[in-house]
This record gives structure tokens, C-alpha cells and sequence, in this order.
């Protein structure tokens, strides 16, 4: 599941008109849920690793985990 | 499914930096604009989370123009720049200046450490400032964009895909047909104009993860649309199956190679290229510009695999690398390599080349004509890069508002039977109880892209892939099944990634002999008296055909 959502951090966008990462991301990794609650991850295996989702998080709340198959090679 | 009508002067698809740039000015010209963007356009195109680098003429920098043009067309967009008209260099080049002063009014840092710096994809040698690559930090260029569009009122709509364009019954190009791509509604834009600016092609050829990850070297949204519907509307497309390959960290793959400072070696740490034997910011290891199948050219004769390795980079260098690896959407791979325990500063990291893809395509001019009426492109509709992008994006915009200044909307009276068909086309994808979904398509047109079409090419093998394709077009547009908007959205592309492909095939057919990464046994040798000249493929009575032409 690429994208990890610390919900201790996320404050689901409270006060906000949107939840960032939901709009953010091109590719609609995220599915909306209520403004103040977590989005879902509803479609994990369509992230392109960009880091928009984590860089854009008012509380720094997501994390990529690379998939294992995409570990960069380093001797 | 619902339908909406949309009309305005000037449709814009694809809101990336061309897009952008071009209804920015469109709007100023008095336009009323709207971009019709598939995902967002604060995140979206290929500078999505950010571009390094403006290729640009700085006159204050710079001094005489003709010195300046002299160092243009080394390095990884020699062949590129070979095809573009003195007319449409010098519009980039003359905007260049301009436009880099307007971004960083915007908002957008251009200076680094208190001045333009020119750094990269330089011979040792040369002057780095004169190969024009400005570095830039370019993370946040496209919420800067977006809110400079919405500043001169231009309409964005986020989340459709253009599929088609709409031609009246004068062969006038009307407007466009969109789907949503989160709900079942199909968009009919009305237009005076249209700009296409979708972006370079992804999708067409297999990524070298293998278990249906999105790990493509641009994003996977970019499908190449904006090229076959310029086809399909009657404009011309050139040089197909003069496919590129870029090459970066395995094996997360991004493109974006020129950022990374380091040297090139083998396991053994011997220097690959004669370029450097340490790191250097200033030029970066030129060995991958000069071949980018190097790396699998190693491994296939037993000598791979090649490393960048930072090892020896200075305190200075490295914190420029950071910089503009930032910058230059690769967060995500520093927090990998932290994540990781990896020091980048001492790190070796394995390089590899990339997937085939199509970066030539759609003919447009410095002012986005495309020869058709009504239909303009800019951008990487034929590949340029950011810079170029920006300026003839800039231009087009201005030119389109003026143009459609004076002319009542056309209405959109002779595309009725073309929406009809698209709405018939839409409704069997999404009714099917039983049939392939998206990636299917997907996997069937990259086996025979990469089996027919890739590497090795002669008549008998492209001939072959060309016919099964044929047939696998037709099976999936009966066979495609979508259970939301979302896969919907994937399955149109794929079905105008397939008819791409076939344009691909035809023209990689008709060039009897090898250039670059066109490889034909056949013919083996490169047939001097075809450079110069552009492949051209258009439609005609509707098949392609195809034509020499000098640039």
C-alpha cells in the first residue's frame, strides 16, 4: 500500500474546503471520506511515487512505502 | 450517462506547463479560456512535482545570440532540436528572457544563490551557460500556474478526459468530448479553438516492473491523446518511430537523469565514459546524453552493470545535487534512500535504460498551427522540454486570442453522428457484464509494441505485429469493460494508445533503414540523404500515409 496515512497526524483537512491529498493526487490514489476524518487508499497499486500526497500534507501525515519491487539498486 | 455542454473561445487540453502558459495568455489576450485537465492541474503534467531546469537565452548572460545558438543541439536534445524551424527557435529563445523574469515574479525561485545558474548536461570543456540549461527550482511551478490562471479568470475544469475532437461540417475543428473521470457525465466543449497540449506518450511500451505497477518514466496519465486526435481531426504527425529512451536509477523509474552528480563506473569502479573521473555539477557525466542504451548495452555483452556513483563529490556539489534532485521530482527518491540507510554522498547507484517511448508527434509552428482549422498544439505534443513548452505555450496563447477574436462561436452542427458513436462506444464499455478490463488492453498493445516494435524491427516482424494489433484493437473496443469512471478514463486511453500504435507500425515500416534507436536488420545502414528530412504521417480517406518532407 504505497501511500501510509498516519491518522494520529491527519486531521482529515479540518477547516479546510478539501482534503488536500484526495484532490492533489493525479493519479486518484485517495478516495474522499468526510472533512475531519482520514481519506481511504482506494487504489494503491496506481501510485506513481511522485510525492505530491506527501509533500503537499498540511501535517506531514503521509509516508510512500515503496513497493519491493521498486527498491532502487545501490552497490 | 450525463451529458454538459461547455462552451468558450479557447479550449485548452491538458494543463501542464504548455496548457498553462497558454491560457495565461490567451485570457490576457482577451480570450475566454478554459484548460480541460485529467487530474489537477496543481499536480499534474510532467512538471507535476517540479522541472530543474529552463532552457533559455539570457541576453545579460548570454551576450550575442549567434555564439549562443552555436552551443544548441549537443547532448540528449541534438536530434530533437535538428527538427525544430529556425522560425520556432527563435520565437523560444527570443521569449525566453521574458518569460523566466515573469515566473519568478509569479513566485517561482529561479536563482540560486542570488544568481541564474547554468549547470548540466555540458561537455567538459564547453561554457556550461551557453548550452542554455537554467536551473531553476521548479517544485511548486504548477500550483504557481494554476493560481495565475485562475488571477485572469480562465475556467479549469480538473478531472476530464478529451478523448476526440469535434469537427463541424467545414472541416473546422469545434470543440472537444470529454469524460469525467470520477463521474459518469460526458463534457461537449464548444470552441472557437482548440490547444493541445496533453504531453509526451506513456503506456505505449512495457515498464520494467512487471507486476502492473505505475513505475514509467513520465506519468502514467500521459497517453498520447492530444496526438491522435490532432490525426484523427487531420493534422500531421512526424518522425514516430524515432522512439527515445531515457535512462535513470533502477529500479525506480523517473526521468530526470541530468540531476543526479556522479561519474559512471562498473563494479570495479572503472570509469565508463572519457568525460570525468570525478564528480562535477557543472557538466554531469555527459556518457549517458551521448548513449542512453549504454547500460543495457553493458549487461547484454557481460560487462554491466554501470553505476552513478557519487563518491569524491564536493560538500558544494552535493548540495546542489540535493537541490535540484528536489526540485526535479525526486523527493521521493531521497526519502527512499533514507528510508533505507543509504548516504547518498558515497552512494553508487545502478543506472538502467528505460522503456521505448514516442516523443515526436504532432507538426505545430512557433505559433501552435497545426495546418488544420481551428486546431493548435504546444509542447510536448512534439518533444521540447520545459523551456520550450513554456515559450511556445506563451506564444500559441497569444496568437489563439488573437485569431479567434473576431469570429462567432461556430456551433458544433456536423460532429452530431461523431457523438453519437463516442456515447454508443462509452455506454458498451460500461454496460458489459463480462469482458477485459483496463490493464488487459493495456498488457495486449505492450507485448506487441515491445515483441513487433521495439528493439529489433524488419518488415516481417513489424508487418506481423502490425497485423495481430489490428486484429487486438478491434477485439478489445468489443471486449473492453469498465466498472467505474475511474477505469473508463483508462480504457479510452488504451483504445487511443492502440490506434497510435498502429500509426507507429505504419511509419516504422516505411523508414527502410537505421537511425538511432531504429533499428532495422534489413536496413542496416543510416541513409544520409533522410537527414534533414521529417517522417510525416497523416490520414488520408482514412488510412495513413505517409511522406518525406525537409525540415
Amino acid at each position: 500500500m504505497p501511500p501510509v496515512i498516519n491518522t494520529k497526524l491527519c486531521d482529515g483537512c479540518t477547516g479546510r474546503e478539501y482534503q488536500i491529498c484526495v484532490e492533489h493526487c493525479p493519479f486518484d490514489v485517495f478516495k474522499s471520506t468526510e472533512i475531519g476524518k482520514p481519506p481511504l487508499i482506494a487504489r494503491p497499486n496506481e501510485c506513481w511515487y511522485e510525492n505530491a500526497c506527501v509533500m503537499d500534507c498540511p501535517k506531514r501525515a503521509i509516508n510512500l512505502r515503496i513497493p519491493l519491487p521498486m527498491h532502487i539498486v545501490v552497490k | 450517462m450525463k451529458e454538459e455542454f461547455k462552451t468558450c473561445d479557447v479550449l485548452v487540453v491538458g494543463g501542464g506547463v504548455a496548457g498553462m502558459m497558454a491560457a495565461i495568455r490567451a485570457a490576457e489576450g482577451g480570450a475566454k479560456v478554459i484548460v480541460a485537465e485529467k487530474a489537477n492541474t496543481i499536480r499534474s503534467g510532467s512538471a507535476m512535482m517540479g522541472v530543474d531546469h529552463f532552457r533559455s537565452y539570457i541576453p545579460e548572460y548570454h551576450g550575442d545570440f549567434s555564439e549562443f545558438k552555436k552551443a544548441l543541439g549537443k547532448g540528449q536534445d541534438a536530434a530533437s532540436f535538428a527538427t525544430k524551424s529556425t522560425e520556432y527557435l527563435k520565437t523560444v529563445f527570443e521569449n525566453s528572457a521574458l518569460l523566466v523574469k515573469k515566473w519568478e515574479e509569479w513566485g517561482i525561485p529561479i536563482k540560486y544563490h542570488g544568481k541564474y545558474h547554468f549547470a548540466g548536461h555540458t561537455f567538459p570543456g564547453d561554457d556550461p551557460k551557453m548550452g542554455g540549461w537554467l536551473k531553476i527550482s521548479g517544485m511548486n511551478i504548477k500550483p504557481v500556474l494554476t493560481e495565475q490562471s485562475l488571477n485572469r479568470s480562465v475556467e479549469i475544469v480538473n478531472r476530464v478526459m478529451v478523448f476526440d475532437l469535434l469537427k463541424n461540417k467545414d472541416n473546422k475543428v469545434v470543440g472537444a468530448m470529454a469524460l469525467h473521470t470520477r463521474e459518469n457525465i460526458m463534457v461537449i466543449f464548444e470552441a472557437n479553438a482548440v490547444i493541445l497540449s496533453t504531453g509526451c506518450v506513456t503506456g505505449l511500451y512495457p515498464n520494467p516492473t512487471r507486476a502492473g505497477y505505475f513505475n514509467t518514466c513520465y506519468p502514467f496519465l500521459h497517453s498520447g491523446d492530444g496526438r491522435i486526435m490532432a490525426y484523427r481531426a487531420g493534422a500531421e504527425l512526424a518522425d514516430l518511430e524515432l522512439t527515445r529512451r531515457h535512462a535513470g536509477p533502477k529500479y525506480l523509474i523517473k526521468a530526470g537523469q541530468a540531476s543526479w552528480v556522479g561519474v559512471l563506473r562498473d563494479r570495479e569502479g572503472n570509469t565508463v565514459g572519457p568525460f570525468l573521473d570525478k564528480p562535477d555539477a557543472r557538466y554531469g557525466d555527459m556518457t549517458v546524453e551521448v548513449n542512453k542504451e549504454i547500460f543495457e548495452e553493458y549487461r547484454n555483452q557481460g560487462k554491466g552493470p554501470i553505476y552513478m556513483d557519487m563518491s569524491g563529490i564536493t560538500d558544494k556539489d552535493y548540495e546542489e545535487m540535493l537541490h535540484y534532485l528536489s526540485n526535479q521530482s525526486g523527493t521521493a527518491f531521497l526519502e527512499h534512500f533514507k528510508q533505507t540507510g543509504v548516504n547518498l554522498r558515497n552512494a553508487a547507484v545502478e543506472f538502467t535504460t528505460f522503456e521505448h517511448a514516442v516523443s515526436n508527434g504532432i507538426q505545430f509552428n512557433h505559433r501552435g498551427e497545426t495546418g488544420v482549422n481551428g486546431l493548435y498544439a504546444a509542447g510536448d505534443e512534439s518533444r521540447g522540454g520545459l523551456g520550450l513548452a513554456a515559450t511556445i505555450g506563451w506564444k500559441t496563447g497569444e496568437h489563439v486570442a488573437e485569431s479567434v477574436r473576431s469570429i462567432s462561436s461556430p456551433g458544433i452542427s456536423g460532429a452530431e453522428s461523431l457523438i453519437d458513436d463516442s456515447i454508443r462506444l462509452v455506454k458498451d464499455i460500461r454496460t458489459r457484464e463480462v469482458g477485459a478490463c483496463w490493464q488487459e488492453a493495456y498488457a495486449v498493445l505492450q507485448q506487441i509494441t515491445n515483441d513487433y516494435c521495439g528493439s529489433v524491427r524488419s518488415q516481417s516482424i513489424l508487418e506481423a505485429g502490425l497485423d495481430f494489433l489490428e486484429k487486438m484493437k478491434i477485439r478489445t473496443r468489443d471486449t473492453l469493460k469498465a466498472n467505474d469512471a475511474h477505469e473508463l478514463m483508462y480504457c479510452m486511453q488504451a483504445l487511443n494508445l492502440m490506434d497510435l500504435a498502429e500509426l507507429l507500425f505504419v511509419a516504422a515500416l516505411d523508414r527502410k533503414e537505421t537511425r538511432a534507436l531504429h533499428k532495422r536488420p534489413d536496413y542496416p545502414l543510416t541513409n544520409p540523404l533522410l537527414t534533414g528530412k521529417k517522417h510525416i504521417i497523416k490520414q488520408k480517406n482514412g488510412t495513413p500515409v505517409t511522406e518525406w518532407r525537409n525540415v
